[in-house]
């Protein structure tokens, strides 16, 4: 049986849980080159902070700083 | 009570290449006009746009932190929708305005503080972020694919490794190897089966019943494709 590979990106993040719309390099480590969110398995982010990340990349998607489509 | 907010504000590039104090000064007195008081006020960035907005490829960030009345804010509102020099605008409730706001927009407010033109809407951005997460994800999308690429090779080259009782020497051979190897002995089986064909139609088939057998040992070393080469045709039919 091959076994899937999965790389957590962020670990640890809770120390530090503020995620902000305008710092694109490093919410644009949780998208696929499509554009799409990592889910929460890939990203590694707890509950809360998978939660913020996901408003903050709308929040920046809004202000055309991230596509919504790659 | 006055909430303080954090608003970002897309402004048209040729407003701004016109004078950047006018386009400026549309957002803040339109906040000032419904109550609103500017606490800070820069130029945040001038950029390519990750979409086309109202035909606009690129826009110039300004970001404004202020303090509105709550029931003003649907007027607020839509003053920024009519208004065709902001082109988007983002409003989030924030607790206190950062320090390094305040220090930024008060040497930008400076006399000798100059702000480079806009680029045409052609121009491409200077700074891309796209491209190193796109190189990270590729890495990972070249690990997965390269383990699937071996997982796959690896699986055709065990099966005729399985099947004869040489299972000590495949673990030893790698896997850029064993597929060499198979696909050597199988190009020679196949000339040789050719040939035989076309000189000895009738032997073909007592040929052909040979050919799982040097498959099993061809494998292992190369030496023994070279036997079945020298002994194709004649000398293998009359061993067996």
């Amino acid at each position: 049986m091959a076994r899937r590979i999965i790389r957590i990106i962020a670990s640890k993040h809770c120390d530090d849980p503020v995620i902000n719309y305008k710092d694109i390099t490093y919410l644009g480590k949780f998208l696929t080159p499509q554009g799409q969110i990592l889910s929460r398995r890939r990203s590694g982010f707890c509950t809360q902070c998978q939660r913020q990340l996901k408003k903050a990349i709308k929040q920046a998607r809004h202000v055309a700083l991230l596509p919504f489509v790659g | 009570m006055a909430q303080i907010y954090e608003a970002m504000f897309l402004l048209d590039n040729q407003v701004v290449r016109e004078d950047w104090g006018k386009a400026k000064a549309i957002v803040t007195k339109t906040l000032e006009k419904h109550g609103g008081t500017i606490l800070t006020a820069r130029r945040w960035d001038e950029r390519k746009l990750a979409y086309m907005i109202e035909g606009n490829r690129r826009a110039t960030f300004l970001l404004v932190h202020h303090e509105i009345p709550g029931d003003a804010i649907p007027a607020m509102q839509r003053d920024f929708n009519l208004n065709e020099t902001v082109l988007r605008y983002l409003s989030l409730a924030v607790d206190v305005v950062p320090e390094e706001e305040q220090a930024l927009s008060e040497a930008e407010n400076a006399e000798d503080f100059t702000i480079p033109t806009p680029p045409p809407d052609d121009a491409p951005d200077e700074e891309e972020p796209r491209e190193d997460v796109d190189e990270d994800s590729l890495r990972g999308r070249s690990r997965g694919s390269a383990g699937e690429r071996s997982a796959n090779s690896k699986e055709p080259d065990k099966e005729p490794d399985e099947e004869p009782a040489a299972g000590a020497e495949a673990p030893a051979t790698s896997d850029t190897a064993s597929p060499e190897s198979s696909g050597t002995t199988t190009g020679t089986e196949s000339a040789a089966a050719g040939t035989e064909t076309a000189t000895e139609p009738a032997n073909a088939g007592s040929d052909t019943a040979t050919e799982p057998a040097n498959e099993s040992s061809g494998t292992e070393p190369v030496g023994a494709v070279d036997e079945t080469k020298d002994g194709d045709g004649a000398d293998g039919s009359k061993e067996l």
